[in-house]
């Protein structure tokens, strides 16, 4: 009954105007983003985050959340007709769904990834509603102990779950840990690795290291290459699928569905794990798997609903723990920061029409987002024609402009073009940014909560594994560091590696 | 068996050079953290996280190096093997041009030419539809910003913009 009256007030707060309105911004932007290659939510995410201090946090957050779960219905219309995946999440969609495509079936493809999608996102969204306020009244008995090894597992299950040698990501969280460390000292307010410079007292900040890490750096590998694009240019008709496709999709939706809420859920995981699991899953129970690859309508419907279904999952550890789960929820963590709100196990409490307000928002984005992606998808198709060498200069000078805006400074575009810079050469020699963002965010919060637990604890490092929660979260993390070295887990680790920055 | 031994063995190894420059990160953190003071497990100092890190950076850059050294790796050129790799540092020169020009010249004078380079560089746009892009998009945008979200960005020593 309590559900239903938040819910109720949830909606309350979503309907508003200016509140629909950026609702309607960011899932256009997140799909926009999302039918793009080359630039991925987070470029998106990150290029947008000064935008939301104009306006109130429900709005804001409301509009990044949008770009999030917007990518990931826009990044499966790219990946079907041009056969390049939108963004990281879709790489899976393009084989079967461009196969289909060619077959002169992309309209039930882009139908069944839609409505994948839509049955996905909605299911995601009830679980949040009702495991979320009961995990946040767990959470409050969280203390420093189980928050601290809460972090440790999550990046070391998104260093895990990264593309290349796990020694490497494992230097870039440790990397991101130092930049996050920049700035005076929250205990005893030392400043640290500041070497004098007024502008690193408060540290580096979020904004710039993001959008040069994955806006500049982005481009900049971009325009290495002539994109080329293979665009079906058959006109697309019949979106609905018929009662075949429907009858082959209902499992694969419902188990994609389940799986990706699971993996959402876990830190470290995400929509890109989601839909990679989902397919291997598909193909496993299959009477049939040599279809795979040649235009299977499983291969379209599991991948799709389950990074759908993961997309909302993922905001469970958000804000019941205040713990983001991959990057994108970093940076969502960073607009709940710019307010001066910190997502937790009191957010649910403190700020019910905030939690509630988003939540209903989510499911008004979705309802959108199948009109922008059904009848409009003549206008996607058009866009995917749009020259880069006009996109990659205007995408430069918005991330110049963003990071100016979000603080008014100049150092901080000299922060964005070094770290572009830095970026760049970090992807060419094979290390990814992922875990060396969601480091330098959960930096800070790790050192307090290890320090405050010692401090409590007068020094016994036991404290972390006589409290329950905090030990399995740390065998876990040890399990998962040894896993890569036998060979059998090696090859299950590629074999899921993902490439954030796509 | 040659052959082999001289690839495991050679300098020119980007996997190798990736592990130096992390080990060489991982002392400068731990020379920092003891700089800071570790304090004690009791009450950890400022550089406690520090130091730890960068202990646990040089052990994790040993790895990379061990493993470029026994297994070898790519070259530092194979890395920008069949790409356009003069295209990103043209890039790069622009931006890094524009981050001097900006302070001096103020936004909308670095800007513009920023935008021009990058439209003629990257894939040449033709001149005809790359000037008045480069002009209307940062004109554009300054107006938006100035006039309506009444950001002031910098104007540069002739107070333009």
């Amino acid at each position: 009954m309590d559900t239903l009256a938040n819910v109720a007030h949830g909606f309350g707060v979503a309907l508003t105007g200016i509140n629909l309105l950026y609702c309607f911004i960011g899932v256009f932007i997140g799909t926009l983003v999302g039918v793009l290659p080359g630039i991925g939510p987070i470029s998106a995410m990150s290029l947008l985050l000064p935008v939301t201090l104009s306006g109130t946090p429900e709005s804001g957050i409301i509009m990044m959340a949008g770009i999030y779960y917007g990518s990931m219905y826009g990044g499966s219309t790219t990946s079907i007709l041009v056969n390049i995946p939108g963004e990281a999440a879709s790489v899976v969609t393009c084989i079967d769904g461009h196969q289909m495509a060619k077959q002169g079936r992309a309209g039930p493809a882009l139908g069944i990834s839609a409505f994948g999608s839509f049955i996905a996102g909605t299911f995601a969204l009830v679980a949040l509603m009702l495991v979320a306020p009961r995990l946040a009244s767990i959470a409050i008995a969280f203390g420093p102990a189980e928050y601290f090894s809460l972090m440790v597992l999550g990046l070391v299950v998104l260093t895990f779950l990264t593309q290349g040698s796990m020694p490497k990501a494992l230097l870039m969280a440790c990397i991101g840990v130092v930049l996050g460390l920049i700035g005076l000292d929250s205990i005893t307010a030392q400043p640290r690795l500041t070497f004098g410079r007024m502008e690193l007292i408060d540290g580096i900040g979020l904004v710039p290291v993001v959008m040069g890490l994955f806006g500049v750096a982005e481009v900049l590998l971009n325009t290495e290459q002539a994109i080329k694009r293979d665009i079906i240019n058959a006109k697309i008709t019949q979106l609905l699928p018929n009662k075949e496709d429907w009858q082959a999709s209902a499992g694969p939706v419902t188990r994609g569905t389940l799986l990706g809420f699971l993996l959402g859920i876990l830190p470290g995981g995400g929509a890109v794990v989601a839909s990679f699991a989902s397919y291997a899953l598909e193909k496993r129970l299959s009477k049939t798997p040599e279809r795979f690859g040649h235009g299977a309508i499983e291969g379209v419907a599991g991948p799709e609903s389950a990074n759908n279904a993961a997309a909302g999952g993922a905001f469970i550890p958000l804000m019941t723990l205040g713990i983001p789960p991959n990057v994108v929820m970093a940076l969502l963590l960073g607009a709940f920061v710019i307010h001066g709100l910190q997502p937790g196990p009191l957010l649910i409490t403190q700020n019910p029409g905030l939690f509630w307000g988003i939540v209903a928002s989510m499911y008004i984005g979705n309802v959108m987002l199948l009109i922008l992606n059904l009848p409009m998808i003549g206008m996607w198709v058009q866009l995917l024609k749009l020259p880069y060498n006009i996109l990659f200069p205007l995408i430069i000078l918005f991330t110049i402009l963003g990071v100016y805006c979000s603080s008014n400074n100049v150092f901080d575009v000299y922060v964005m073009i070094a770290f572009g810079i830095i970026g760049y050469f970090m992807r060419k020699l094979g290390y990814e940014p992922a875990p060396l963002v969601l480091a330098f965010v959960l930096g800070p919060m790790l050192e307090n909560n290890l320090r405050k637990s010692l401090i409590l604890s007068q020094g016994d490092l036991w404290t972390f594994v006589q409290r329950p929660i905090s030990a399995a979260c740390l065998a876990l993390a040890l399990v998962l560091l040894i896993a890569p070295l036998l060979p059998s887990l090696r090859k299950k680790r590629e074999l899921v590696a993902l490439d954030e920055g796509a | 068996m040659t052959n082999q031994t001289n690839v495991k063995l050679r300098l020119n190894n980007s996997e190798l050079w990736g592990g130096l420059i992390g080990l060489a990160l991982g002392g400068f953190v731990i020379w920092q953290g003891l700089k800071l003071k570790l304090g004690t497990i009791n009450d950890p100092g400022s550089g406690y996280v520090l130091f730890y890190t960068g202990i646990l950076m040089c052990v994790f850059a040993t790895s990379i190096i061990v493993s470029a050294i026994t297994e070898g790796g790519p070259t530092l050129a194979s890395r920008w093997e069949n790409v356009r790799w003069s295209k990103p540092l043209l890039v790069i020169a622009c931006l890094t041009a524009f981050s001097f020009a900006l302070e001096p010249l103020g936004f909308l004078l670095s800007s513009i030419p920023l935008m021009l380079l990058l439209l003629r560089l990257i894939d040449p746009v033709r001149w005809t539809l790359a000037i008045p892009i480069a002009v209307l998009v940062p004109t554009g945008m300054w107006w938006v910003l100035k006039r309506l979200l009444l950001i002031q960005l910098p104007s540069g020593l002739f107070g333009i913009g």
